[in-house]
């Protein structure tokens, strides 16, 4: 199995300047190795607490009962119910093997769950944990994952939550969704950052069974887990970020675990027939105008120490500007779209907290940034996210928040403002 | 075999790789680079240039030169770099600044002032191609003038690079005084010559071109009384045979039967037949004249 990593960058550099950026694309194979089923692990977490009452416990019966539908022949699943303590609904204890049978009995005992309690997200992310330790005991390397659903704000102490959240890291990957507008995207994001999930909002319930449905097919795609992306630097060089950029934002930096001298492995989650794109930036002691171009990074995809497929991040110095002032397409796209995530979460967090000074500068930046998008790719998704909430004066560009614009709207931008537009492939 | 990095001279873990393990660095560099062995012969100097047989590249350089081109030479020129093999890229340093400092001295004559122009070309030109980098390329520099219609030459020079005036009524001498360590201590009369070569850091160069240093340039003139060569070399050479008087017994014989060409290669063989533990570099420049005194 070989995966394709290509890098795009201007390996030229101006006499002086030590910073390198590039981005790297890595492309699965078409037809990744089918794993077998019995390797992989799917777990549906509901969020049953009393706010979840009325049509949203019904909703969320019936998107479990989608996503149950969709979990293919052998693979192992489970469904845990969640209040102030995780329950499992089904099977009564570790997993079950999917068959017509099982995914009918697993059906049935949704349909029984009802809404009353509070929300102690950490005491279900545990009980997930615990679960896919059992499944990984006889079945090292495989596919992980599970599906999050929550309606309200997590009732744990900060503290509480985020050491089990830590605690879980590694051990499956997770999507999360929020229903309806009492979440908090903060929290949702910070789970799914961790467990390198994605994060969305289902602002109406009626839609979450489709929502499911399209998160269990591309889970039941994914059949390789637990890769890496290693990263080798010259002695001289700082990682200054590792992000992964596309589909969604994603900053790796501070996810390095040391793999060796001057190597360093990013977790890459599981994978399917797709690709991603990663920027990577290097700081070197600048090098010698002339010299052969010298190796500023060398990345590999691992699984284990198999290596899947390697690309090289080049550095090289020239005293020509009409070499050295060129800036790749990607480089110069990516910048601008991480940019644009961060002045979408700095406004919205100003706007929630009431500093409308902060949240109009944030963004009234973020709808030129947005713009620029546009322009450079067509594509207009956040452009019209945005002007939900924010309107900006054509003719002083003066950014102003709209009084009149929903909660569920600025919860979508925020939401996301980590999804980017493909540079290209 | 292992290669060796050329930049941070730790030895490659990986021997298929194309990039050194540690910093990064190409292993193998373009071999049009830099060749293992280069000779010139021109009409009236030639010089030949050598790896020797224990460094991985050659790090010296030369570069030799008339004027006019064709015809009765006015102005004969030839400067000798050693790159600094403890830097980045010695060979850039080298090669750049013995083409500079041709070409300066091609287009200025034979002088003093249009010498100490042409080293400081050099030092700039070197001094440009990494600025700011702790350990840029550098290298010595050693380099003869010659006016052919008054027989005056002009030598210059900055580092341990050397040339010598070998006449052949037996008038043999060093014409440039070493700025390394060794020199001088016994210049400071602090040590006898002895005792300074003995000192490890006998052959640490003082001056230098690159690396942030703008270096004053040693200078002489000589108006031979008879002729002779003028020899540049590198201490490739001068290591094995520092003395002006056996310079000339190796040189003298074979340039009056063979040329500048014969010569230079001679003293090449010699310093490799004992050893060529360093890079060897060597130009010739037979020097005839019937008149003038020495300076």
């Amino acid at each position: 199995m070989t995966f394709t990593v290509e890098v795009d960058q201007n390996s030229y550099l101006p006499a002086g300047v030590g910073r390198v950026d590039a981005i790297i694309t890595v492309r699965a194979p078409d037809t990744p190795v089918a794993a077998p089923p019995a390797d992989a692990l799917e777990i549906i977490i509901l969020d049953c607490s009393t706010s979840m009452s009325g049509d949203r416990i019904s909703a969320a019966r019936r998107a479990a009962a989608e996503a149950i539908a969709q979990v293919r022949d052998g693979v192992a699943f489970a469904v845990i119910a969640g209040t102030a303590t995780a329950e499992q609904v089904y099977p009564a204890t570790g997993t079950a093997t999917a068959s017509a049978r099982t995914r009918a009995e697993a059906t049935a005992e949704v349909q029984r769950l009802r809404a009353n309690g509070a929300t102690a997200i950490g005491t279900w992310l545990a009980l997930a944990g615990q679960i896919a330790d059992r499944h990984g005991v006889d079945r090292p390397g495989g596919v992980r994952h599970a599906i999050l659903l929550t309606d309200g704000q997590n009732g744990e102490r900060v503290a509480v939550f985020q050491s089990a959240l830590d605690a879980v890291v590694g051990r499956f990957t997770c999507d999360c969704r929020g229903v309806g507008t009492d979440w908090r995207v903060d929290e949702l994001r910070a789970i799914a950052s961790a467990l390198l999930g994605t994060v969305d909002i289902v602002a109406d319930p009626a839609e979450l069974a489709a929502d499911f449905r399209a998160i269990m097919a591309a889970a039941m795609g994914k059949t390789l887990a637990d890769l890496a992306l290693r990263l080798w630097t010259p002695r001289t060089a700082r990682v200054k970020f590792v992000k992964q950029v596309a589909p969604t934002i994603e900053d790796l930096t501070a996810r390095r675990t040391e793999s060796g001298n001057l190597r360093g492995d990013y977790p890459l989650g599981s994978w399917g027939a797709e690709s991603r794109d990663y920027h990577v930036c290097v700081e070197l002691v600048p090098g010698v105008v002339g010299e052969p171009a010298l190796a500023a990074a060398r990345v590999s995809v691992v699984r284990g120490d198999e290596v899947l497929g390697r690309g090289d991040v080049l550095a090289q110095w020239t005293d020509d500007p009409a070499l050295s002032t060129r800036i790749s397409r990607g480089v110069a796209l990516y910048t601008g779209q991480a940019e644009l995530a961060g002045a979408i979460q700095e406004g919205i967090a100003a706007q929630e907290r009431g500093d409308l000074r902060t949240a109009t500068a944030r963004l009234g930046r973020a709808v030129e940034l947005a713009q620029a998008v546009k322009e450079a790719t067509g594509n207009d998704a956040t452009a019209r996210l945005l002007a939900e909430v924010v309107d900006v004066d054509p003719a002083t560009g003066t950014a102003r928040l709209r009084a009149e614009a929903s909660k569920a709207a600025r919860m979508t931008l925020d939401s996301r403002s980590t999804v980017t537009v493909r540079v290209r492939g | 075999m292992t290669l060796i990095c050329s930049i941070c001279r730790e030895p490659a873990a990986a021997v298929t790789d194309r990039f050194c393990e540690l910093c990064g660095a190409r292993l193998h560099p373009p071999s049009a680079d830099v060749a293992d062995r280069v000779e010139v012969d021109l009409d009236g100097l030639a010089g030949v240039s050598d790896r020797g047989h224990v460094h991985l590249r050659n790090e010296d350089a030369m570069a030799l030169g008339r004027r006019p081109e064709d015809g009765s030479a006015t102005t004969l020129a030839a400067v000798v770099c050693d790159g600094v093999s403890t830097v980045r890229r010695p060979e850039l340093a080298s090669h750049t600044a013995a083409t500079v400092a041709l070409d300066a001295l091609l287009a200025s004559g034979a002088d003093v002032s249009g010498m100490t122009a042409a080293v400081a070309a050099a030092a700039d030109a070197v001094a440009r191609l990494a600025p700011g980098v702790p350990d840029a390329p550098s290298c010595t520099l050693v380099a003869a003038a010659v006016d052919t219609a008054t027989a005056t030459i002009t030598v210059g020079w900055v580092g341990d690079s050397r040339a010598y005036w070998l006449a052949e009524n037996g008038d043999a001498r060093l014409l440039t005084a070493d700025h390394s360590w060794a020199a001088e201590m016994v210049g400071a009369g602090i040590l006898d010559a002895a005792s300074a070569m003995r000192d490890p850091r006998a052959h640490a160069i003082t001056r230098w071109l690159g690396g942030g240093s703008a270096p004053e340039p040693g200078v002489t003139t000589l108006s031979p009384a008879g002729p002779g060569v003028l020899l540049l070399c590198t201490d490739g050479l001068w290591n094995y045979e520092p003395e002006a008087v056996d310079l000339a017994a190796l040189a003298l014989p074979v340039s009056s039967l063979a040329g500048p060409r014969a010569a230079a290669d001679a003293l090449t063989a010699h310093a490799l037949d004992a050893g060529g533990r360093d890079n060897i570099t060597v130009v010739c420049i037979p020097i005839n004249c019937s008149g003038g005194s020495a300076a």
